[in-house]
């Protein structure tokens, strides 16, 4: 078996006077889930689609164990992809779907039990696919990329359509797919589907890398020095925190952020002036807040995202 | 050998695939039939007092029956640029030109074995109402050519055009609606040309067993124009499906 890495070196690509993917460089290392994350439009489908071959990069390389797509001989045995779960003719059965495939490389029809098993699509499966929901097209596609046991997977936003049982199913095979040692790419438009899901991420914007970064190490970051405070007594709070130098925001009814303080001061400046709290903690941010403060300057739909509220 | 097993089982597990091949020998041996007893022995009382070319009459169903294997050569690349499969298929079978020739591989097999029986078939039916003369080898396999190279042709158009009802309707119109211009042009030497040089026309000269001379093109030629034209197509529907983005 090959190395089962990534690559996505200096990635360049064009349709018409759009640059969907511009200079993109980064890399999916074994025993990891990379969440590869991006507003619409940043690129993350062309790029994976030039993984598969199925774009011609304009410039740059984009490769699977240290080869470009179309040189692998058994692709279904190192790269398992959902690109599309949509993409099933609907008078097919499930069932025959899995079957072709597993044909054009030789695998035995077990195998094809095998992964409908661990989709848990057995029954479904005997069914044409015009008929499946798209959490049964999901589970159908990923039955697909599985098929060929392969050590590298490209997942295109798999639990989009998931209702919430199985997005907590498809986090918990992710799991179990990275910590098998196969390197596992993830993308999606939505951060919070990768909390605890992704050890590490590559957030794209317009087609450019923004962040390639630990999960940790993101979260930390955008937490920062910050120290949440829970108090009735918002307005004397503030009035005190203030004027030691912090900045103090309010996030809610009796709850306020506050930065350029330790925790441990602000509880000793809140007895000293005798203000009561109720609480004072680290503030934790949420994967989605840091992806917001990553991607505030590369998102390209702002504007229209905000017509389609007013709308609604 | 793989590729070859894998684009069967595809094209074998879609129920429209059995429907258009059975229509394919219903409609061969129908129109077959009906064109036979339209001659009646009281005018022709016996095939050589009238010079009709029996065989010819009882294999007049192909020039319908070519119509739904050109669907399903078109349906078996169209379908899977309509549904997005297309991308799956280029997954597990990354080399394109090796995809299409697999696929046109499997494609003309299967249309050659059901024009085998649609043929057979045709002129068994035709010779339980007409005193058929025996046929010439030359005109039983040459229709079934036809019905496989059509085929062939619709799914060189669907490469090419990547949409099936573009490809279905440059595909009938270049079989059926070209022939009929010819017709309705003034001039005879233009007649001529077309009748020459556009594929069905030609093609069914193949069909053919007497009265040669008087044919617009000889058989082997005329069905020689139409693999032109599906190879031609191929060829160039090979070249750009390997150069496109898919």
């Amino acid at each position: 078996m090959s190395d089962a890495t990534i690559e996505v070196l200096d990635l360049r690509k064009r349709f018409g006077r759009t640059l969907a993917v511009d200079g993109l460089s980064f890399r999916v290392e074994p025993g990891t889930v990379t969440g590869f994350v991006g507003p619409n439009g940043a690129g993350k489908s062309t790029t994976m689609r030039a993984l598969l071959g199925l774009d011609a990069p304009d410039e740059g390389a984009a490769l699977i164990g240290g080869r470009p797509y179309h040189a692998l001989r058994t692709p279904l045995l190192e790269v398992g992809a959902l690109l599309d779960a949509a993409a099933l003719h609907p008078a097919r059965r499930g069932r025959d779907h899995l079957r072709w495939l597993a044909h054009s490389h030789g695998l035995p029809a077990g195998r094809v039990d095998e992964v409908l098993q661990q989709v848990g699509m057995e029954t479904a499966a005997r069914r044409r696919a015009g008929g499946y929901s798209l959490g049964m097209r999901q589970r159908l596609g990923l039955a697909a990329a599985l098929l060929g046991d392969p050590p590298v997977l490209l997942l295109d936003e798999p639990v989009n359509g998931l209702d919430p049982e199985g997005i907590q199913w498809m986090r918990t095979l992710l799991r179990t797919l990275a910590a098998e040692g196969r390197a596992v790419l993830v993308s999606s438009h939505l951060m919070s589907e990768l909390e605890d899901t992704a050890d590490h991420l590559v957030v794209i914007g317009r087609g450019r890398l923004i962040a390639d970064t630990a999960v940790s190490d993101l979260l930390a970051a955008a937490s920062g020095d910050r120290v949440r405070l829970r108090t009735d007594a918002r307005t004397q709070a503030m009035e005190l925190l203030t004027a030691q130098g912090a900045t103090v925001a309010v996030t809610g009814r009796d709850t306020l952020t506050v930065t350029g303080l330790q925790a441990r001061r602000i509880v000793e400046l809140l007895n000293a002036a005798d203000v009561p709290f109720a609480e004072v903690g680290a503030h934790r941010a949420t994967l989605e807040e840091a992806y917001m403060e990553l991607t505030r300057d590369a998102v390209e739909f702002t504007a229209s995202a905000g017509i389609d509220e007013v709308a609604s | 050998m793989r590729w070859l097993h894998a684009e069967w089982t595809k094209l074998r597990t879609l129920p429209s695939t059995w429907w258009l091949l059975g229509s394919t020998v219903l409609l061969t041996v129908a129109v077959g039939a009906a064109a036979a007893s339209s001659l009646t022995t009281g005018v022709c009382p016996s095939p050589d007092a009238c010079h009709e070319d029996t065989v010819k009459l009882s294999l007049t169903g192909v020039w319908l029956g070519q119509a739904t294997c050109l669907v399903l050569g078109v349906l078996s690349m169209g379908s899977e640029y309509g549904t997005g499969t297309v991308r799956t298929t280029l997954s597990a079978m990354p080399q394109r030109r090796r995809l299409l020739a697999a696929k046109a591989a499997v494609l003309a097999l299967l249309t050659a074995a059901t024009g085998a029986v649609a043929i057979t078939a045709a002129l068994w039916t035709a010779h339980l109402v007409l005193p058929v003369e025996s046929p010439t080898l030359r005109a039983t396999a040459g229709s079934v050519l036809i019905l496989t190279l059509v085929a062939l042709l619709g799914l060189a158009l669907a490469t090419l055009l990547r949409d099936t009802a573009a490809a279905a309707t440059l595909g009938l119109g270049l079989l059926y609606v070209v022939p009929l211009l010819a017709d309705l042009l003034g001039s005879p030497v233009w007649q001529h040309r077309l009748n020459r040089w556009t594929p069905m026309p030609a093609a069914l000269s193949i069909q053919a067993t007497r009265d040669l001379d008087r044919l617009p093109i000889a058989p082997w030629p005329g069905l020689g124009v139409l693999a032109a034209y599906a190879a031609g197509l191929l060829v160039a529907g090979g070249v750009a499906f390997g150069l496109r983005d898919a």
